[in-house]
């Protein structure tokens, strides 16, 4: 286990520096640059503005000095607004990390319980109103959800403000991130608890006379967990991410904005920065899914 | 099956009319907590502003935040004209209009150390200096360079006479100085903090990064959530604070229209500067929409070295130019597409800007509410003039204008914008009457502005929005040497395009010029042979808009979209 967990670490960095490789050569041929004004700025200051973060050397070599800064922990400022880049990514990441968990969290109780309950009622009302709005759920783009969330709740209702800055509300945009998912994992777990309950052991523990709650939450719903577990892993790295709509509906500074952003403005500091940070989600979240396997079903095996 | 939807349809529509029904009852907008407080102004501008240093800021939102929070010696009354701040009385000026004198009141930053006439000494050096790398820097063009002045550490003639009087020398009598030191790059900074905050030079916005930082205008920034909100709060050591009376400015950070708009309607918001598009036309009734006009102008700009004028003679490419702009109907532009009472523009100098020797600067080249169909005839002699072929078509309203025999097809480039998208089109349709085919080419906006200014297009959606009130500023963005001059007149070696010496020298001319009736006239002068070319086609000029609640008053806007709020009332 632990020796494939360091193999593991070790291609994660490799995929890490080559990710940062391709899209460090690839901001550099976007055509712009993080400096353009729709008022010419003076070539003195432009001048000025490259030497000060390296842009007036070679990409290669611009290269190699980022990532020499990044091994030292340092990651450089904004081109946009002079602010130093990691606290910015820390602090967007901790209020998107506080959505996505939140949303992710809600979505696999509910979904993992609503497929359930499909599954066990097939062909039932309560499992047709189930599809009903996991279909709805799966189909509505997030924007569409999030305004109208906003209009409905804020606006019509008047629960809950569109803006307080002293305490900004959370709930609508993890109800905006989580319905997606947990419409996903309804019916992730409705097909593999179905094929679960079908499978033979299932018979044979039945025939044998096992409590139908035994049967259905130790034998029949840890095995149709395996699929939801595979696409969570993903899932979360994705979520915790932020997405650029929910946070712009609601006027939250998450991570997603980041990365819009920071393309449109070429700052490329800031975009070198979010997709290592992102990279790095990313692989880490894929090898926990992988560890969890082993847990939810020993039969897997790492060696190999 | 088919019962159960209908039911969970029914359900759901039901529950949707019950969320409206009561509405009414919860919507009610003096229930929120935006409208019980009235010491707080409850604002959204845009999104997180870049920098909140005056001297290092270049947008217009952050220009708003520098004028509540920072203050020179001059700034905008409520009647938008200029009015002594931090200086005593308007300047005195020297009889060659070379040398201005200003006597400083006694001020105090939000720190509570005192705020001299070397504090501006220091800012504007600072501002000027390569290192700082300020964007507006070249506004100082006009200060002259003290004796000890160099390009790597360039020193302006600016002296500090003891505390509170401050001399300032100019290289040429500039008529609009006075605006100038009412701009954001002219206010002063706190040498102690910005100092301490850069140690090795290269970063000289930091000590302005974060809320705390040491200002001198009105509010200053006590608590920022990037990217969700900003709360100024008063500085009672502000020079004026006594007539201060709302205590708190609290920003929502947000450039999504609909976002905005819901809180400014849900009652969470007092102020909110933009209005989505499609909501426009039921707001333009309501008294809470405010209009200002603005100093700026929205135009197509011809590249005068692209190939759609090849062969053509210089008086050619114009006759083309021209015939394009007579068919543009710009009034239904206005109507159709601005629909906040822009008006037609039929000259590239705004309406209502002054022209430096007291008086309004009037022009007018063309009736721009009557172009379009009715200039049909009009457009017809131009394109014929240009060496086109011009065919009549079956009826009055259509003909066909060939080059060479050939259909003309013409690139026109714009950012990603719908507002811009929707401009377009009515130009296609306008263009269409004549057989000219409009293909709209849309790019992104930071390779937009890069291919405008590289001269990367043939026709291209163009804007420009003074920064001061004189036509110069205007102008001079079309001289050779120029980083804004995107029609790239004088550059290049089409001969299609027109020689362009003469225009730069009557630039140079008006800089240097030491005689306001004068330099008026050579500033109608350079406009006309601006227009004479048809290289910026002028559409309409430009107004700003903004919505505030029927319970605030006192809120102004200057011509250049500054908001100043510090003298805002609320009532309940």
């Amino acid at each position: 286990m632990s020796k494939y967990i360091l193999k593991r670490v070790i291609l994660a960095i490799v995929s890490i520096v080559i990710v940062s490789a391709i899209t460090f050569f690839a901001m550099n041929l976007i055509p712009g640059g993080p400096f353009n004004k729709e008022k010419a700025v003076s070539p003195q200051v432009i001048e000025e503005l490259n030497k000060r973060y390296n842009l007036d050397k070679p990409v290669p070599q611009q290269y190699v000095l980022y990532m020499q800064n990044i091994l030292k922990g340092d990651w450089g400022v904004s081109l946009n607004n002079g602010r130093p880049i990691w606290p910015d990514i820390t602090s967007r990441f901790a209020v998107s990390a506080k959505l996505g968990f939140s949303a992710v969290f809600i979505a696999t109780i509910i979904g993992v319980i609503l497929g359930s309950i499909a599954a066990l009622m097939r062909n039932r009302w309560p499992d047709r109103i189930i599809v009903f709005f996991t279909t709805l759920g799966t189909a509505m783009p997030s924007f569409v959800l999030a305004t109208l969330l906003l209009l409905v709740i804020c606006l019509q209702l008047g629960w809950i403000p569109v803006f307080d800055a002293d305490n900004p509300n959370y709930i609508l945009p993890i109800i905006a991130l989580s319905v997606y998912p947990m419409a996903y994992i309804t019916r992730l777990t409705k097909t593999s608890m179905l094929d679960a309950l079908n499978q033979d052991y299932i018979r044979t523990a039945k025939a044998k006379g096992v409590a139908r709650s035994k049967l259905i939450f130790v034998h029949a719903l840890r095995n149709a967990l395996i699929p939801v577990v595979t696409y969570l892993g993903p899932e979360i790295a994705y979520i915790l991410t932020g997405s650029m709509v929910v946070e712009s509906i609601f006027t939250i500074g998450g991570l997603g904005s980041a990365f819009v952003t920071s393309i449109n403005n070429r700052d490329y500091t800031m975009i070198m920065a979010v997709t290592i940070f992102l990279a790095i989600l990313m692989v880490v979240a894929n090898l926990l899914t992988d560890i969890a396997y082993k847990f939810i079903d020993p039969r897997i095996d790492f060696n190999n | 099956m088919k019962k159960l939807v209908t039911l969970v349809l029914s359900g759901a529509m039901a529950f949707s009319l019950a969320g409206c029904g009561s509405s009414k009852k919860t919507s009610n907008a003096n229930a929120t907590k935006t409208n019980s407080d009235t010491s707080t102004l409850f604002i959204n501008l845009a999104s997180e502003p870049d920098k909140l240093d005056p001297a290092l800021n270049t947008t217009v939102d952050g220009a708003a935040l520098a004028v509540n929070s920072f203050v020179g010696l001059l700034t905008y009354g409520k009647d938008g004209k200029l009015k002594p701040a931090l200086a005593k009385a308007m300047p005195t000026v020297s009889e060659d209009g070379k040398t201005y004198t200003v006597e400083l009141k006694e001020s105090k930053w939000s720190d509570g150390t005192e705020l001299t006439a070397k504090d501006f000494v220091y800012s504007w050096n600072r501002a000027v200096n390569p290192k700082t790398a300020s964007d507006y820097s070249y506004l100082f063009d006009v200060v002259a360079r003290a004796a000890n002045s160099t390009d790597a550490n360039p020193v302006l003639d600016v002296t500090a006479e003891g505390d509170y009087k401050l001399v300032i020398k100019l290289n040429a009598p500039t008529p609009y100085f006075d605006q100038l030191l009412a701009f954001p790059v002219f206010m002063p900074v706190p040498q102690a903090a910005v100092e301490k905050a850069n140690p090795n030079g290269d970063k000289p916005g930091a000590w302005a990064q974060e809320a705390g930082f040491v200002s001198n205008g009105a509010y200053k920034l006590t608590k920022w959530k990037h990217n969700e909100s900003m709360t100024y709060e008063k500085n009672d050591n502000y020079y004026d604070a006594k007539n201060v009376s709302i205590k708190k400015l609290n920003f929502m950070l947000s450039a999504d229209d609909t976002a905005t708009y819901a809180a400014y309607k849900s009652g969470d918001l007092d102020f909110i500067d933009s209005v989505p598009n499609d909501e426009l036309k039921n707001v333009l009734k309501s008294k809470e929409l405010k209009t200002v006009d603005q100093l700026g102008t929205y135009y197509i700009g011809f590249n005068v070295n692209s190939d759609l004028f090849s062969g053509m003679t210089p008086e050619q490419a114009t006759s083309f130019r021209k015939g394009v702009s007579d068919l543009i109907d710009r009034k239904y532009i206005v109507d159709t597409v601005g629909q906040t009472g822009q008006v037609p523009a039929g000259a590239f100098v705004p309406k209502g800007m002054h022209d430096g020797n007291g008086k309004v600067y009037k022009s007018n080249y063309f009736d721009a509410t009557k172009t379009g169909s009715s200039n049909i005839e009009q457009a017809k002699k131009d394109f014929k003039a240009a060496g086109l072929e011009v065919k009549n078509g079956k009826d009055k309203s259509s003909f066909k204008v060939t080059k060479n025999g050939q259909a003309i097809t013409i690139p026109y480039m714009i950012n990603t914008n719908t507002g811009h998208q929707k401009v377009a089109e009515c130009i296609q349709q306008d263009l269409a009457v004549a057989g000219i085919k409009v293909n709209i080419d849309t790019e992104e906006w930071n390779v937009f502005i890069q291919d405008r200014k590289d001269g990367k297009f043939t026709v291209a959606r163009e804007g420009w929005v003074a920064d001061y009130d004189d036509p110069i500023n205007m102008l001079e963005i079309f001289s050779t040497k120029s980083g804004n001059n995107d029609v790239q007149l004088g550059k290049g070696n089409s001969t299609a395009a027109p020689n362009w010496k003469h225009y730069d020298e009557l630039i140079n001319k008006i800089y240097s010029s030491t005689d306001n009736a004068e330099r008026a006239k050579l500033l109608h002068e350079a406009e006309k042979e601006l227009m004479a070319t048809y290289a910026a086609v002028p559409i309409y000029f430009y107004n700003d808009i903004y919505m505030q609640k029927s319970n605030v008053t006192g809120v102004y806007s200057t011509v250049f979209g500054n908001k100043y709020f510090m003298y805002a009332k609320k009532t309940k």
